[in-house]
């Protein structure tokens, strides 16, 4: 059965990456000296503008939004509440994570992909470097250091958002809707989205690096790869934001 | 001396078989043309015999040990003792050409130190006559200058054996017999055992010293080149020298 033996290779792939990851953290080889840094600089730094800019208009979405409803009840300086919440507890972990898919896992598997049909892969493996740990591990560390910066932006420009709508729309000071942010959202909050984020960032880079490394022959198989890898992402993290929410709430 | 033998080989995709019971044997420190029509299964045999393809039935010894497919200790001294010149000459595209070069040894001997890298690799460029090109990208090669420079790179760690996919595909006459003669040089001067795959009937004239031709999946004639170039066989004649008996 093909779903079967998808559901195997990718949970077979997983393991590999925790291994090898391990491997890593204790000797330090079969990675390429600077890749980190390389990888460093894609993922976290080409991507904190367009990140921050989609949480900075899903803020003043939700506010705005939020605000006319709290308005009706008088509870206009409930706004701070219910953004400092929504966005660190879930709105930043979901966007930040389907963002991560469409812009880090995209380019994973396609770059992967490419590497598969010009036979890369396959020279990697006869120079005795296995190819799912040389590509994969960079990638991994990469993600887990670049995820709590993009986090902590996200959150910071979300909640940016809801303060100008706060102001302009409400007309509640600045000071007073920040104070009611800090007593809303607690350091578990914070933790909460971190982790998430951090768990939707590794599943973007397995699913991306899974789609890549099993791609079906041919230049064509590229570009299905990629958009499958999209696709497998956004569902991933979806499904895990489920769970997270079973088990959280 | 042979450093290659093989026996009784079934090698497949799936459910179905490409090549059936092959048996031959690679002697050192020569060149030998693996050709066949497309779809006689060269390809198939070259993989196996790097290592990437699990054959169904029969073994390869390479310098009289068993190459254990299932074993990844086994296939990591296979691929310490080999180097593969692919067919896209596979350089990673996102190193320059010294880094490609360099990547062998700083995969596997992380503890040299960079001077001796740096001499190891320069000396290998300098053979390839791509001395000059050591900054640049893989994109910024002409076809010839890659697989020079893939060359280098399955040199690099002095293998003992050199499997070559297609060496001449894409290449103008030229540029393609520049290669035939590095390769020569490589095998005269430093005693490298080639395998070369292809269909480039000049190249073959030019390089080897024992020719296989596949067929359907089998070896249909071994022999040199002077052998088959003086055979009466209908195939051999239309497929190596490109005219049929009805043509005199």
């Amino acid at each position: 059965m093909r779903p079967l033996e998808d559901i195997r290779r990718f949970f077979a792939l997983l393991a590999d990456e925790i291994y090898y990851v391990g491997q890593y953290l204790r000797r330090r080889r079969s990675v390429l000296p600077g890749e980190i840094v390389h990888q460093l600089y894609a993922m976290g730094y080409r991507s904190f503008p367009i990140i921050g800019l989609i949480t900075f208009l899903i803020g003043i979405t939700i506010s705005l939004t939020s605000a006319a409803q709290l308005k009706m009840f008088g509870a206009d300086i409930y706004l701070a509440d219910l953004i400092g919440i929504a966005m660190i507890n879930e709105l930043v972990p979901l966007m930040a994570g389907i963002m991560l898919a469409g812009k880090i896992g995209a380019s994973i598997t396609a770059e992967i992909a490419a590497m598969k049909v010009t036979e890369e892969l396959d020279a990697l493996k006869t120079m005795g470097i296995v190819p799912e740990k040389f590509l994969m591990v960079p990638r991994l560390v990469a993600i887990t250091l670049v995820v709590p910066l993009l986090v902590a932006l996200a959150d910071f420009v979300g909640i940016i958002g809801g303060v100008l709508v706060a102001r302009f729309s409400l007309g509640t000071p600045v000071p007073v809707f920040v104070r009611e942010v800090l007593a809303a959202v607690t350091l578990r909050d914070f933790l909460i989205g971190l982790g998430k984020t951090m768990v939707f960032g590794w599943a973007v880079v397995i699913a991306a690096g899974y789609k890549g490394f099993f791609m079906d022959r041919g230049p064509e198989g590229v570009g299905k790869a990629t958009t499958e890898s999209v696709v497998l992402s956004i569902a991933l993290i979806i499904g895990l934001d489920c769970v997270f929410a079973f088990v959280l709430y | 001396m042979e450093i290659i033998n093989v026996r009784d080989l079934d090698v497949g995709y799936g459910g179905t078989v490409v090549l059936r019971g092959m048996n031959f044997s690679i002697a050192q420190g020569r060149i030998t043309a693996i050709i066949g029509a497309s779809g006689s299964g060269k390809s198939t045999l070259l993989k196996t015999m790097i290592g990437l393809l699990p054959p169904l039935a029969g073994e390869i010894r390479l310098a009289g040990e068993r190459i254990e497919f299932d074993s990844e200790r086994c296939l990591g001294r296979l691929f310490r003792r080999i180097g593969v010149l692919y067919q896209n000459s596979a350089l990673l595209g996102a190193l320059t050409l010294y880094e490609n070069v360099a990547l062998p040894i700083r995969m596997h001997h992380p503890e040299r130190p960079r001077s001796e890298e740096r001499a190891a690799v320069r000396t290998m460029l300098d053979r390839v006559g791509l001395r000059d090109c050591e900054d640049k990208y893989p994109f910024e090669l002409s076809g010839g200058m890659r697989k020079r420079a893939a060359l280098a790179r399955a040199m690099i760690l002095k293998p003992e054996l050199i499997f070559c996919d297609e060496p001449s595909a894409g290449l103008d006459p030229i540029t393609s017999a520049g290669l035939d003669e590095l390769l020569l040089e490589l095998r005269t001067g430093h005693g490298v055992t080639f395998i070369v795959v292809t269909h480039e009937l000049r190249s073959i004239a030019r390089i080897a010293d024992r020719v296989l031709v596949l067929r359907d999946g089998r070896i249909y004639h071994e022999g040199d080149c002077a052998d088959i170039l003086r055979s009466d066989d209908p195939y051999l004649r239309e497929f190596f020298l490109r005219k049929t008996d009805h043509d005199h």
